[in-house]
């Protein structure tokens, strides 16, 4: 429980973006190196946290529950959220401050095509628990279509990814 | 209509409770209808920087809006409070879902429709990603840097924290020579 509530709180201070871009390191870390669970176990603890409301920070709850029982869960959550509020609740002032300072402005356009490919690589190693074939790809790749084009509720495309589950696996 | 920030922690706590509740597919949008539309806490304007700082800053978005607002107003409890609020209910239902998935979870059926509704969660991350990539579409600078870190990251499984600093350095430097 130490370990993970180490590691989450490590993961939480480069979190920008949120938990899409560090799905992949902490799927890696969860699955390849403590292997404390299946890729397919990750990917259907992640399903269970979409299909809840609220942040989808709360796949970290459900991991620490996995690996060490509800007070895990309940550890791995505030590892994950803790350093990132400490680090808000400082900044935030400064960083009003900062508004209209040309570094913030480069800073913030060099981060943008990190995050994309971060939260790319995030989804690829969801969408792809089995390795990569026709059925993964066609899921994954008729709920990335229906997000970019559409203004439906993201609701509808789990449940259509849940359908199709059904009728391929 | 001018902005009145809540007047009690429990009002904020309430305010960021139905946010949570009610927040299915994404808390975002709730979290702008609740606390600019139906309570006026916070002007249009004021909302779209605070996300901007929160999207900006490590950590869950609508989390970090919490912590930010909720200081505003109420200082550290302020921040408890609504990030308490926020969290509350949503803990409830992922946990009550999480047992009763351990109950089925031998069952194929169900094991095939969460692992389709996982699967086409990743999509979604993907196709959310292409979004915020608009910009770069005439960037190949950009498009470059994103392509290397989803050929380190998700090919070759190199772990973040060896890849971010220098993806930051190299975001940093195409970014100052005006290529993003």
């Amino acid at each position: 429980m130490l370990q993970i509530a180490f590691y989450f709180a490590l993961l939480s201070l480069v979190s920008v973006g949120g938990i899409p871009s560090v799905m992949p390191e902490m799927q890696r870390q969860v699955v390849d190196v403590q292997a404390w669970m299946s890729a397919a176990e990750f990917t259907q603890l992640f399903a269970i946290a979409q299909a809840a409301p609220g942040p989808n920070v709360l796949v970290t709850a459900l991991i620490g529950w996995k690996v060490a029982g509800p007070a895990g869960g309940l550890v791995a959550l505030a590892a994950f959220c803790g350093p990132a509020a400490a680090l808000s609740y400082s900044v935030g002032g400064f960083w009003d401050r900062m508004r209209d300072a040309p570094w913030r402005k480069t800073f913030q356009r060099a981060l943008i095509p990190i995050s994309v490919g971060f939260i790319v690589s995030g989804g690829f190693v969801l969408a792809t628990p089995h390795g990569i074939d026709w059925k993964n790809a066609l899921i994954a790749g008729a709920s990335a279509a229906a997000i970019f084009l559409t203004r439906y509720n993201p609701l509808w495309m789990l449940a259509g990814g849940g359908v199709l589950g059904y009728l391929l696996f | 209509m001018e902005p009145t920030p809540p007047k009690s922690l429990w009002e904020l706590y309430r305010g960021f409770l139905s946010i949570g509740a009610r927040s299915f597919g994404g808390v975002l949008p709730l979290a702008h209808r609740v606390m600019v539309e139906d309570r006026c806490w916070v002007a249009p304007g004021d909302f779209a920087e605070v996300l901007a700082l929160c999207q900006f800053l490590p950590g869950p978005n609508v989390g970090n809006v919490s912590v930010v607002l909720g200081r505003r107003w109420f200082g550290p409890l302020g921040s408890l409070a609504a990030f308490a609020g926020l969290m509350a209910l949503p803990l409830v239902w992922v946990f009550g879902l999480a047992l009763l998935y351990a109950d089925f979870a031998a069952n194929p059926a169900v094991r095939a429709v969460v692992t389709g509704v996982g699967i086409a969660g990743g999509g979604l991350f993907i196709g959310t990603a292409l979004k915020l990539a608009k910009p770069l579409a005439r960037k190949p600078a950009g498009i470059a840097i994103a392509a290397a870190c989803f050929g380190v990251i998700a090919l070759g499984r190199v772990s973040l924290f060896a890849v971010l600093p220098v993806a930051v350095l190299l975001g940093w430097l195409a970014a100052r020579k005006d290529l993003l």
